[in-house]
């Protein structure tokens, strides 16, 4: 095909667009929908996916000593911990003593009533250890429980559980959001294959004049996929927009929900930093789904 | 030229369009087609630019063998084809001037041949002052003759033309006609189906009459039978 019928074929594609406002915009609203949802889906499970693994960095094993603990067996665990260190299986650690606990605990139980009972010296001494990896944590566990001066009762506390479980429930949620969406995109290329059809059907006259003056099947057919192309695009532009809008009210909402509820730990993202890629996600999927839509409803209904 | 070789269209539901029939058009002639209402005019017109292939039979068309021929080769059969028909068939929404300059765009003409071409062919029909007209604002006639400039455009082999004149007036029909072998002199061959028993008396070119299907006759300057 040459440039100038390239051009032709183009500009044909957008005076349809043009001229069929009401299909148009009845097809381009398809898919602000459709992308729209995409997006919030997209952002919900980034969000939480990021918050996992912030939780995740976050995570820390704590191990209690036993309040009697020999000056021996302390030493011991403490050089385990350090070898483990060396290793890099533990990248870091912070020894909180008894009277620090002494003081966090006033801090915590400020009532002096509860305060009678508790001295330095019923303190036990505690380690909060962060992992390079959590994936180690259960052979660490198991190494810590062994050691005698470690209150391995119900002194060693890990959240990878709870984690494991959200992770577990992200995982589900993942493939609901996956089968929403191919939903979503059959829906809406069903929807713009039916727009362009009608659009293919205003204009059989003209296609039935084409034909008659020996138009090649591709001159007739690439309008059509054009018209279909510009609407998911400008479809695409439109959802991005509204999405960025809407992102930045929820986001705005859900951080004071999160300050009332005193979860400032949990955290929303920021729409500038994934904009580019959620711009290109919607580019791609709005010429897909306008592009399968068009074609299928031009090789349907246009018979060439 | 164009050459029917014992070609037969049985229409799906069992009418026959055309039956055996068998005729050579030369290079250069100019043919009516004539008969009464559902002879076969229209079928045989059908058969040369291949929107019916025949049940039967053999059908050449400027070097295509029409009857028996892919899809993809049929719109070069019909670019070496201009076709005009009854209900004019422009594009509404272009001007007479892009009416003809679109059939130059299909065939992928570069943008000076077509300012070059699409004047010319409007002089041709005596349009010139009409082109940039939509086909709303012009009168059958006129309609008909911005047709013609498109049919002609790309200087094609045949031009074809099913009952032109059939929704004109006589004196605009006689214009119409007069076009038309203006252009056949030029080198054309022309194919008229028609009704118009005056022009075709008038005109002593050759005749093939068409009887439910049937070539009843065949003859050079004849003239426009009687019906009964
Ligand atoms: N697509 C079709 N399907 C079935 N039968 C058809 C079809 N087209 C034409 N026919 C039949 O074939 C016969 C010849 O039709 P055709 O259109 O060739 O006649 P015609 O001579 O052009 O008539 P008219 O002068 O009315 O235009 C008629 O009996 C018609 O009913
Ligand atoms: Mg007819």
């Amino acid at each position: 095909m040459k440039i100038r019928t390239l051009k032709l074929l183009v500009k044909e594609g957008a005076n349809n667009v043009v001229k069929n406002k009401l299909m148009s915009f009845a097809s381009t609203m398809t898919v602000v929908v459709t992308l729209f949802f995409l997006g919030i889906i997209l952002l919900i499970a980034v969000n939480i996916t990021s918050n996992i693994e912030a939780m995740k960095r976050e995570l820390r094993l704590t191990v209690f000593l036993k309040i009697d603990v020999s000056p021996f067996h302390r030493e011991e665990f403490v050089n385990f911990i350090e070898e483990k260190k060396e290793a890099g299986i533990i990248t870091d650690y912070v020894i909180i003593s008894k009277e620090q606990m002494y003081e966090d605990m006033k801090q915590i139980l400020e009532d002096e009533v509860f305060l009678k009972g508790l001295t330095v010296d019923n303190m036990a001494e505690s380690f909060e250890i962060k992992l390079a990896n959590p994936d180690d944590s259960d052979e660490l566990i198991k190494q810590i429980s062994e050691f005698r001066g470690v209150n391995s009762e119900n002194g060693i506390g890990y959240g990878k559980d709870e984690l494991n479980k959200l992770e577990a429930i992200l995982k589900v949620f993942n493939y609901i959001v996956m089968a929403v969406l191919a939903v979503l995109m059959v829906i809406s290329v069903f929807l713009i294959s039916n727009t362009i059809r009608l659009t293919v059907f205003a204009r059989r006259r003209q296609i039935e004049i084409m034909k008659y003056i020996g138009a090649l099947d591709s001159f007739i057919r690439w309008p059509f996929i054009i018209e279909g192309l510009l609407i998911g695009f400008i479809g695409a532009v439109l959802s991005f927009i509204f999405t960025s809008l809407a992102y930045s009210w929820i986001q705005n909402v859900m951080n004071v929900i999160l300050t009332n509820l005193n979860l400032a730990t949990l955290s929303i993202l920021e729409f500038s930093p994934v904009a580019l890629q959620i711009f290109v996600i919607y580019s791609i999927f709005g010429v897909i789904i306008g592009g399968i839509g068009s074609f299928l409803s031009v090789r349907k209904h246009l018979n060439v | 030229m164009i050459r029917f070789v014992d070609a037969t269209k049985v229409y799906s539901n069992g009418v026959v369009g055309l039956r055996n029939a068998t005729v050579k058009i030369e290079k250069g002639e100019f043919v009516f087609i004539i008969g009464p209402s559902g002879s076969g005019k229209s079928t045989f017109l059908k058969l040369i630019m291949h929107e019916e292939v025949p049940t039967d039979g053999e059908v050449y068309v400027n070097g295509y063998s029409v009857h028996d021929m892919p899809r993809s080769e049929v719109p070069y059969l019909r670019r070496s084809l201009g076709v005009v028909f009854q209900d004019f068939r422009l594009l509404p929404n272009k001007t007479a001037y892009d009416n003809v300059a679109f059939a130059m765009q299909i065939v992928e003409a570069t943008s000076r041949e077509i300012r070059r071409q699409v004047p010319l062919a409007l002089g041709l029909v005596g349009l010139s002052k009409k082109a940039k007209a939509y086909p709303n604002q012009l009168s059958g006639g006129e309609q008909q003759r911005v047709v013609l400039a498109r049919a002609l455009v790309n200087n094609p082999a045949v031009l074809i033309a099913d009952e032109p004149t059939g929704n004109l007036d006589p004196k605009t029909s006689w214009e119409i006609m007069n076009l038309l072998e203006e252009i056949n002199q030029r080198g054309t061959t022309v194919i008229v189906a028609t009704h118009e028993k005056s022009i075709v008396d008038a005109m002593k070119k050759r005749v093939i009459t068409l009887d439910r299907g049937d070539i009843k006759s065949d003859e050079q300057k004849g003239i426009y039978f009687n019906e009964d």
